[in-house]
């Protein structure tokens, strides 16, 4: 390894460690199941502009043609405002779909990874949040 | 040549030189003035790294007594147990409670600094938390510092360094876990490695609890233009399982009644 590359290493290193360090100092995403992520279109019924968390409300059409509400939890207005969202940029009966990891206790709801809007914009939920690993 | 391609030669360059030569830089800043310490600031990561100045390492555990040790091991093992089973623990920021000192320090958003005659005072944008540092007055006794989040901080600068001394943290204000006595004093030292990082060296005291003292640094970048946003922690969903400890998230929003296949009445409060 030369010089350069074991530079570019150990930033690499540090990176991983400063990326671990924040993601643990905020929040734990344990009770989410970010390896079986779904992926789960509806009708937006609410959009919670707060933190520490923002939230979206949506109801997904099932099967049999009933709904099934779920409750997206997604990071907070800062790190949001950060990556390009905006407070207003999803309304209540905004058609969407979204891709998240459900929550490991089985009740609908989960973290967001990816957000497609009605418009067709896709937005991630930040760097500790993760990505989607489905498309 | 575009400014962009000539910023990342010179990048290139440094970095071709090696990190000792980083390094050697970082150790002699040239002068900057006390004043450069105003603005916004980022913590210093690789998402904007300097390769003439090295990243902070990592904050090592505290050096607790061997009793208080065992405990905060057990706490330790508690905590990752249950990230394992699913269910985290409930802890401060999901009650909506701040960081506190020295944590708030670690910048976990943005920060700003601002110098007015006789006090410098930083703003953290999570959880909108502030701590105002009195210069040139003498520090409180412990028992005349109330506790708090925050404490009770004066400095004084020396040279080119920020010299700060804090007490009057209160005993449940724990960083990374960590138990402390009514005595427990952070004392930093705060100066700029160039016009736009600065470093906050941090000696957490406590010889009822500490073996010696818990040293570790801080280092912050310059966000420039950023203007700190509001943080009122509301309406959290995140609640505590009444039967794991664990947390848990209320699936419909608060007074919605949510639908019919959703437990919006899910145990917890709507507001923590």
């Amino acid at each position: 390894m030369n010089r350069f590359t074991k530079h570019v290493a150990r930033l690499a290193f540090a990176g991983l460690l400063l990326a671990g360090m924040s993601a643990q100092a905020h929040h734990s995403f344990a009770m989410f199941d970010h390896d079986h992520q779904i992926k789960i279109s509806g009708t937006v019924t609410h959009f919670q502009w707060t933190n520490p968390h923002v939230y979206i409300d949506l109801d997904v059409p099932q099967d049999q043609g009933d709904l099934k509400h779920y409750t997206i939890e997604c990071a907070n207005p800062g790190i949001l405002d950060r990556i390009g969202w905006k407070f207003n940029m999803i309304k209540v009966g905004d058609k969407i779909t979204t891709i998240i990891a459900p929550l490991r206790t089985g009740e609908p709801g989960g973290l967001l990874k990816q957000v497609t809007l009605a418009d067709g914009r896709k937005f991630e939920n930040g760097g500790p949040a993760g990505k989607a690993n489905i498309q | 040549m575009s400014r962009d391609i000539r910023a990342a030669v010179l990048v290139l360059a440094v970095l071709a030189t090696g990190v000792d030569c980083g390094l050697a830089l970082a150790q002699t800043p040239p002068p900057v003035s006390h004043a450069a310490l105003n603005g916004a600031w980022d913590r210093y990561s690789t998402a904007t790294l300097d390769p003439r100045v090295t990243a902070a390492a990592p904050v090592p555990p505290p050096p607790l007594k061997p009793a208080y040790q065992a405990e905060w091991l057990a706490q330790q093992k508690a905590a990752k147990e249950a990230d394992e089973r699913g269910q985290p623990l409930y802890g401060g920021y999901a009650q909506c409670l701040p960081d506190g000192m020295p944590a708030m320090m670690m910048a976990m958003f943005p920060m700003e600094v601002l110098q007015t005659p006789g006090q410098i005072t930083i703003i953290e944008e999570a959880y909108n938390q502030v701590r105002r540092i009195y210069l040139n007055e003498k520090q409180l006794a412990i028992d005349d510092a109330e506790p708090g989040f925050w404490g009770h901080s004066v400095g004084h600068w020396e040279g080119d360094t920020l010299v700060v001394n804090t007490v009057g943290i209160k005993e449940e204000v724990r960083f990374r876990g960590a138990p402390h006595s009514a005595n427990m004093q952070i004392d930093e030292r705060i100066r700029m490695l160039s016009k736009d990082i600065f470093e906050d060296q941090v000696t957490v005291t406590d010889p009822e609890y500490l073996t010696q003292p818990w040293k570790f640094t801080w280092k912050y970048v310059r966000k420039p233009r950023y203007k700190i946003l509001e943080y009122v922690c509301e309406a959290n969903r995140e609640y505590q399982d009444p039967q794991t400890g664990g947390i848990r998230m209320r699936i419909g929003a608060p007074g919605s009644g949510g639908s019919a296949s959703a437990p919006a009445s899910a145990p917890g409060p709507a507001k923590p």
